[in-house]
């Protein structure tokens, strides 16, 4: 049968490859972009690398993913190997046992896995960082190892070994000269499949680390909100690399083989040890070259020091990380979360960050719990600074653990082309029932804020510890999502709306801010009947490794050159008076956008209070809402 | 060889902590109340019956069945055509296929999600190319048409090289025989060659549905917020909402399923080979 023959198939691997390989060309192509659009192609710009380089946190991924897989696959083949090897000269029983152990990670899904290495870590209290990360890599490459191994050994002569001992070979000789030459092919492609698991690896890795370290799968998914194309710069950096490490893998042999062509016999046997050596030398000198961008060396007061912070995704300035670190020496690690509760677990895991940012209701709950310190007020410079509307808020009265980061109000983002504000006047938060706007609406992915929104469209307080009006809460959550066809979202809301995709969004009144410089169809609108003001603090964790650092931190956000690269960055308000107010005076950033200025002045307005039992209850039912969503759809 | 038995000692005790205790942990937690501590804890059906007794619930795992099965049908059907293809090659063109159908799966699973997210996002390839039919406001990305697209697009390549293999390793003299006797190519096909790809087929199956059943980062990138399968419950227990024993009960309820699944499939292919020597 000739190929020619097959027009049909031929065509199929073209369709093939196109779906293949359409998106990597496409995210190539959108990473010389020079807008920020992922959809518009505006000119070539190498701006996202640069984004990429300045941004340690994508360094870092890039160094531990690399670093990690490097590790775990030396650790694993060798293990793995010399564990094939005893295994398949134990005993039956025990080899048969193993073969069904060996087969855990592969026969269970991948979360399963991943869920019981993390309650492995959590239940003897190991620190979850890069050293469980790797550990669990081991764990899981380990099995394809021996899976791969396994098998060159059976097909060996059992007589083999005996005779070279016979012949005066030590045990250790025999192994290291006749048996594992022999496995050769069979240890390598075992080490080929443990790199590309371990490289390809998010599940696992997502469950198992802690204290900020992130891979480059865990840096996408938490990044993935918003609009970011040096995701697309440090994707096509990993592309060249993959692609440079398999043609050096191919091509070193061969090259190699050609030069030994008169020694034919030995080429096979060559060839075998210099495919993993090549493929060895080649990482190791990315390895080092990564790790050459993430070394700097000089002298200031807390050089080699390292901070640790828990903060919201997309939630600071451009450089303040970046000058906060050349001003103190001391290298920043952040790690983001989505949610206060997503924070609040790992904090209460007992992992340990030195500064952290939850809002107003969680700071309660982390000092009921005695998960905070007190602020050192001899080492803080910055309270004179800070406007007093956001101090001595009924979480923190006197400002003891916390002093202020962002604060603002929820609201609409609504598009004055589409909604007709006399609808807005009338129904306040009602509006997301309003089957007019069916199909053009963004609900927050928060259980507070969509709580806050539904009892305040009911007359309630946002605080209530009635059940019933719980109750009614969440039924009016379920009738929106199963009669408004909703988007639940996170921070895609402010991308997206900034783009006029949907006429209506709850929205937090920070990213309405920039909504609104990007879009100028944008308008916010707080109802009458009242809303959340609510502020997110930095707070120091009881278990801080670096408290002094951390005090510094505090005063340099604080601080007006901070502050306002944070405010006029991120477009949420500052507790900086003079940055407040000179963002949204004549000139400022912010001049004549409403939402950058937090109501102060409306009653029926109300900050959160933390109840455990209301937080459950809340909790469950919004869980409840998001799986009806998911239904109706 | 039996002087080597020690070696594996190390590893039977990593594995005894590694591999089991784990999966024992996920039991034992899933059989425990909230708040309980490893130490002292009475042991509750609680978790099992809250599940079960919510029609919620058992919907979204019913769709995630579904569309884990809709992904391996679908993969099934395009692998199989192309992985035959293939396979029907000279050598040499036979490995420069396999080798580009390797190489994206070196490229972050993550990374060619995310990729997928321009493509489909409104004013994106796909959006244009379906205004010039007409059809300008479909949306494409958030949707479940998209979450299956991902799954395809990443597993895909797990079915080909499955089937691929089984089907290269088949013997060639086989069909010669079954065309002497007098079998056409139809018949040789379906007679021969498919009976003896099915390991492959089978393995395919395995490494499709497998990861299919339980992803959560292709809903979540590519469906949105408000589409939930069943790894997003799961997640969502252990990341956001801090009910680690009712999610160990989620995921143990999973693992069975996949288990006796995966019994199912295998019960198939051994009565399969059975009769294929009658």
């Amino acid at each position: 049968m000739k190929t020619g023959k097959r027009p049909l198939g031929k065509l199929l691997m073209v369709l093939l490859f196109i779906f293949f390989y359409l998106p990597i060309v496409y995210m190539i192509l959108f990473s010389f972009n020079d807008g920020k659009s992922l959809t518009v192609f505006s000119g070539f710009s190498l701006r996202w690398y640069q984004h990429m380089l300045d941004s340690h946190d994508m360094m870092d991924a890039l160094y531990t993913t690399f670093s990690i897989a490097v590790l775990a696959t030396l650790i694993s083949t060798v293990a793995g190997t010399i564990s094939a090897i005893g295994l398949s000269s134990s005993r039956k029983i025990i080899r048969r046992i193993m073969e069904q152990v060996n087969n855990f990670p592969m026969m269970n899904p991948e979360i399963v896995t991943a869920i019981g290495l993390m309650l492995l870590f959590i239940t003897f209290q190991v620190q979850k960082g890069y050293a469980t990360m790797l550990l669990a890599h081991i764990a899981f490459c380990i099995p394809y190892v021996i899976l791969s191994v396994m098998p060159k050994i059976r097909s060996l002569d059992p007589n083999l070994a005996d005779a070279a001992m016979d012949l005066g070979a030590t045990p250790w000789q025999t192994l290291t000269r006749v048996i594992v030459p022999q496995i050769m092919p069979g240890i390598v492609s075992g080490g080929l499949i443990a790199f590309t698991m371990s490289i390809d690896d998010f599940v696992i890795s997502y469950f198992v680390t802690g204290r900020g370290v992130k891979n480059l799968s865990i840096m996408v998914y938490t990044m993935s909100k918003r609009v970011n194309p040096s995701i697309n710069a440090i994707s096509t950096v990993v592309v060249v690399i993959i692609a440079l490490v398999l043609t050096l893998v191919n091509l070193i042999p061969a090259l190699a083989a050609r030069r030994a062509k008169k020694a034919v016999r030995n080429v096979r046997r060559r060839r075998r040890v210099l495919v993993p050596a090549s493929a060895a030398v080649c990482l190791t000198g990315l390895l080092l070259l990564v790790s050459l961008f993430h070394g700097r060396s000089s002298s200031l007061p807390y050089e080699g020091q390292t901070l640790r912070v828990y903060n919201w995704g997309e939630y600071t300035g451009e450089n303040i990380i970046s000058n906060f670190e050349a001003y103190t020496g001391a290298t920043v690690i952040m790690e983001t979360f989505e949610s206060n509760e997503q924070m609040y677990i790992k904090v209460a895991n007992g992992e340990s960050y030195d500064i952290l940012v939850p809002s107003d209701y969680m700071i309660q709950r982390l000092i009921s719990e005695g998960l905070l310190q007190k602020l050192d007020p001899s080492l803080l410079t910055c309270m004179e600074d800070l406007s007093e509307d956001v101090l001595n808020l009924s979480y923190d009265p006197d400002n003891e653990y916390s002093i202020p980061y962002f604060w603002g109000n929820v609201g609409i983002v609504y598009d004055t082309t589409v909604v007709d504000p006399e609808d807005l006047e009338e129904q306040g938060f009602n509006i997301f029932l309003n089957e007019k706007y069916k199909g053009e609406i963004y609900l927050y992915d928060s259980e507070r804020d969509s709580f806050m929104m539904a009892l305040k469209a009911l007359g309630y307080s946002m605080n209530t510890d009635n059940e019933e009006e719980l109750q009614e809460a969440y039924e009016w959550l379920v009738t929106c999502v199963e009669t408004m066809d909703p988007e639940i979202v996170t921070d895609e809301i402010i991308d997206n709306m900034a783009q006029g995709r949907k006429a209506l969004g709850l929205i937090y009144s920070g990213d309405a801010a920039y909504v609104m410089l990007e879009n100028e169809n944008m308008e916010f609108y707080m109802p009458e009947t009242g809303t959340n003001l609510w502020s997110d603090a930095m707070v120091i964790p009881a278990n801080a490794a670096n408290v002094e650092l951390a005090h510094e931190f505090i005063n340099y956000v604080s601080s007006y050159e901070g502050a306002y690269d944070n405010s006029s960055y991120v477009g949420y308000t500052s507790p900086n008076r003079d940055v407040m107010n000179d963002l949204s005076g004549t000139g400022g950033d912010y001049e004549g956008i409403s939402a950058y200025l937090p109501r102060t002045d409306n009653e029926n307005d109300e900050i959160f209070v933390f109840d455990d039992e209301i937080r459950k209850v809340i909790s469950n039912l919004w869980s409840k809402v998001k799986i009806a969503a998911s239904n109706a759809g | 060889m039996k002087r080597y038995a020690r070696l594996s000692i190390p590893y039977i005790a990593w594995a005894a902590m590694m591999l089991v205790l784990p999966m024992a942990l996920i039991t034992l937690y899933s059989f425990m109340q909230q708040g309980n501590s490893i130490v002292s804890f009475t042991l509750t059906l609680d978790n099992y019956i809250r599940f079960f007794t919510d029609a919620d619930f058992l919907l979204i795992l019913w769709r995630s069945l579904l569309i884990a099965l809709e992904t391996t049908v679908i993969c099934f059907a395009l692998g199989y055509p192309i992985a035959y293809f293939i396979s029907r090659c000279q050598e040499h063109t036979q490995n420069l296929l396999i080798l580009f159908i390797t190489l994206p799966m070196w490229i972050n699973m993550l990374v060619r999600t995310y990729a997928w997210i321009g493509l489909l996002s409104e004013g994106g390839l796909f959006s244009r190319i379906l205004a010039l039919f007409g059809l300008g406001n479909t949306e494409l990305l958030y949707t479940q048409g998209a979450v299956l697209l991902g799954m395809v697009y990443n597993f895909l390549p797990f079915m080909i090289l499955q089937v691929h293999t089984s089907l290269t390793k088949m013997d060639p003299a086989l069909l010669e025989a079954a065309s002497d006797l007098g079998a056409d190519g139809r018949q040789a096909f379906f007679r021969v060659t498919f009976p003896m790809s099915l390991p492959g087929v089978i393995n395919g199956i395995t490494l499709v549905f497998l990861p299919a059943i339980s992803s959560f980062s292709i809903p979540k990138m590519l469906g949105g917020g408000q589409y939930y399968l069943i790894g997003n419950v799961i997640e969502n227990q252990f990341i956001t909402v801090g009910e680690w024993n009712f999610g160990s009960a989620i995921s143990m309820i999973m693992a069975v399923i996949m288990m006796l699944l995966m019994m199912l499939v295998r019960r198939v292919e051994v009565r399969n080979s059975g009769g294929k020597e009658e």
